[in-house]
């Protein structure tokens, strides 16, 4: 277990220390999650003029929890992306050279996403207060939205460097990234549910996405809705994934 | 190693069939040309690849069954120096420290103490990604080298550099075994780096180990020594030849020299120079050839190890 918690902060210390000096890294994880921000809290804000749009906060937190649970996810994807980087740079031979406890390197990937997505976290809220967002919630709810977003980037992390560590290529990219973007945009994200219609809503009904970003929405108002629900989900996801990245792994330690 | 195999998908067996063991202190050479099975061989027991077949320990621990025993108790500078172009050389020192489990007080200590030791104290702060080939060479030692571990691997460590910078390795690579005891498994395409630094020596080709033993007994077992004598007057060829024929099997060069096999050893070398002595015969030039590991090599595979690859 010491071998396990030696690599893991030695993976995730590498893994903040890039983030933090190199801009390139850490630039596109807060621009895509403001943009979107800005884009959909800003642009598409008369959406709440919509009859039966009943989100008391308003628009701009409607937004937020959407977003703030989309750069957790994309975090945990981006992680992917740097996981896929060092097998081909050869780094991540090195790790595996390195680690008498290799199981410690998946956890110190996910610990580096998680501490990268609290910069991103926090930037994008500050972002949102400033833009005059509402907050209904207490301390309390409030710390549940950071847990699910918590949740939501180390499921999503797992999910990355799982398949990171199978394929091995950067080309990966889109293959890592697709479904979690699809899976996102296929729940509520610019209305409620009750107001999309056809196949849209028939799907959103069904994504797991939909109660995490349901529930988020609701403890920023103050009024949860469908919380457990949303953490045995993200518990569940984290728990496929987490098998799922350890036979990447085991993949990789065959592949050399 | 007993029988170590690596097969690749939809390739050729890499590595067919390996029998040989390393004893403690040793520096052990591993021969061949580009493609041989070296780096492949070097990456089942450093534990990066499981092997096919067969069974190998490293430091009395099993490569399958206790890897992260084996990992615990080597260090590996592998062919390719992969270093991080972001992280510092102290900070590659560091996090190599990190995830070995060095003690914070210790990291700091084995981090200064190496990059001394290696010559990179003044670059130690500077991103490796500036690095000179050299330079990302002694780190990768260096890095291999942090939790001082009992067995050393070095996969083609002195491709690419310079000679000043191979010699510096050679001399550390000598130090760590005479001075540490360290047993270093070393592959090498250079004939004149296995000759200088082995103890012992393996030849490996398309997978097999052709032959091994010290650089001393490879070269004996495939053929004695031999004199070249150019006499100052070309006159005296002909006498030359025949005074060079009592010690064994001469011929004429095309150059106006004699040249005699000597399988008694280079022993007899000094009783040639009394004979030429006696016999008032001036030489130009007295030369004494030992076989070469590329002749071994030719001897054992009926090909020059230069050139031979496969890659």
């Amino acid at each position: 277990m010491r071998r396990f918690s030696y690599v893991a902060r030695g993976v995730a210390w590498r893994s903040i220390h890039n983030t933090v000096v190199n801009p390139a890294i850490l630039v596109p994880s807060i621009v895509f999650p403001l943009f979107f921000l800005v884009a959909f809290a800003g642009g598409l804000s008369r959406i709440s003029d919509i009859p039966r749009f009943d989100y008391k906060p308003g628009y701009t937190a409607f937004q937020f929890a959407f977003v703030f649970l989309q750069s957790a996810a994309f975090g945990g994807v981006f992680t992917g992306f740097a996981v896929a980087r060092d097998f081909e740079s050869g780094f991540a031979r090195r790790l595996l050279l390195s680690s008498p406890n290799r199981s410690g390197i998946i956890a110190g990937y996910v610990l580096g996403a998680l501490a990268r997505w609290m910069i991103v976290g926090a930037v994008v809220t500050v972002a949102a207060l400033a833009a005059g967002m509402n907050v209904e919630g207490d301390g309390i709810q409030l710390t549940g939205l950071l847990g699910l977003g918590l949740g939501m980037n180390f499921a999503a992390a797992l999910w990355a460097i799982g398949l990171a560590m199978f394929l091995r290529t950067e080309q990966a990219g889109p293959l890592i990234q697709m479904p979690v973007f699809v899976a996102l945009f296929l729940a509520p994200v610019y209305v409620p549910l009750s107001l999309l219609t056809g196949w849209v809503h028939a799907v959103s009904s069904v994504n797991p996405i939909t109660a995490v970003i349901e529930a988020g929405r609701g403890l920023l108002a103050g009024s949860p809705v469908k919380v457990l629900l949303a953490f045995v989900l993200l518990g569940a996801a984290g728990t496929l994934f987490a098998a799922f990245a350890r036979r990447g792994l085991a993949s990789a330690e065959r592949a050399g | 190693m007993h029988e170590l195999v690596r097969e690749f998908r939809k390739g050729p067996r890499a590595v067919d069939g390996i029998d040989l063991a390393v004893g403690t202190g040793e520096i052990y050479g591993f021969l061949g040309p580009n493609g041989a099975g070296k780096s492949t061989t070097v990456l089942m027991l450093t534990t990066l690849l499981p092997p096919t077949a067969g069974r190998a320990s490293v430091g009395g621990f099993d490569i399958t069954r206790d890897s992260a025993k084996v990992r615990a108790s080597i260090g590996a500078a592998l062919q390719e120096a992969a270093l991080d172009p972001i992280l510092t050389g102290r900070e590659h020192l560091m996090l190599q420290a990190t995830l070995q489990g060095l003690p914070s007080r210790r990291r700091n200590e084995r981090t200064r103490e190496l990059l001394e030791r290696v010559g990179l104290t003044e670059a130690a702060d500077r991103r490796v990604g500036g690095y000179s080939g050299g330079m990302k060479r002694r780190l990768d030692l260096a890095l291999a080298l942090v939790h001082q571990p009992r067995i050393l691997f070095l996969d083609e460590p002195t491709t690419g550099l310079d000679p000043q910078s191979r010699a510096a390795l050679w001399e550390e690579v000598e130090r760590l075994a005479r001075d540490e005891g360290m047993t270093v498994f070393l592959t090498t395409q250079y004939l004149e780096e296995a000759d200088a630094l082995a103890d012992r020596i393996g030849i490996i080709d398309r997978g097999r180990i052709v032959a091994e033993g010290t650089p001393a007994r490879l070269k004996a077992e495939i053929g004695s020594p031999s004199v070249e004598v150019t006499p100052a007057q070309k006159d005296d060829i002909g006498r030359l030849g025949e005074l060079l024929a009592g010690f064994g099997d001469s011929k004429r060069g095309s150059n106006g020299s004699v040249t005699v096999q000597l399988p008694g050893g280079e022993a007899a070398l000094a009783e040639i120079v009394r004979v030429l002595d006696s016999n008032d015969l001036h030489v130009e030039t007295l030369q004494l050839h030992q076989p070469s590991l590329d002749d071994v090599f030719l001897a054992k595979t009926g090909r020059k190890l230069e050139g031979a690859g496969t890659e």
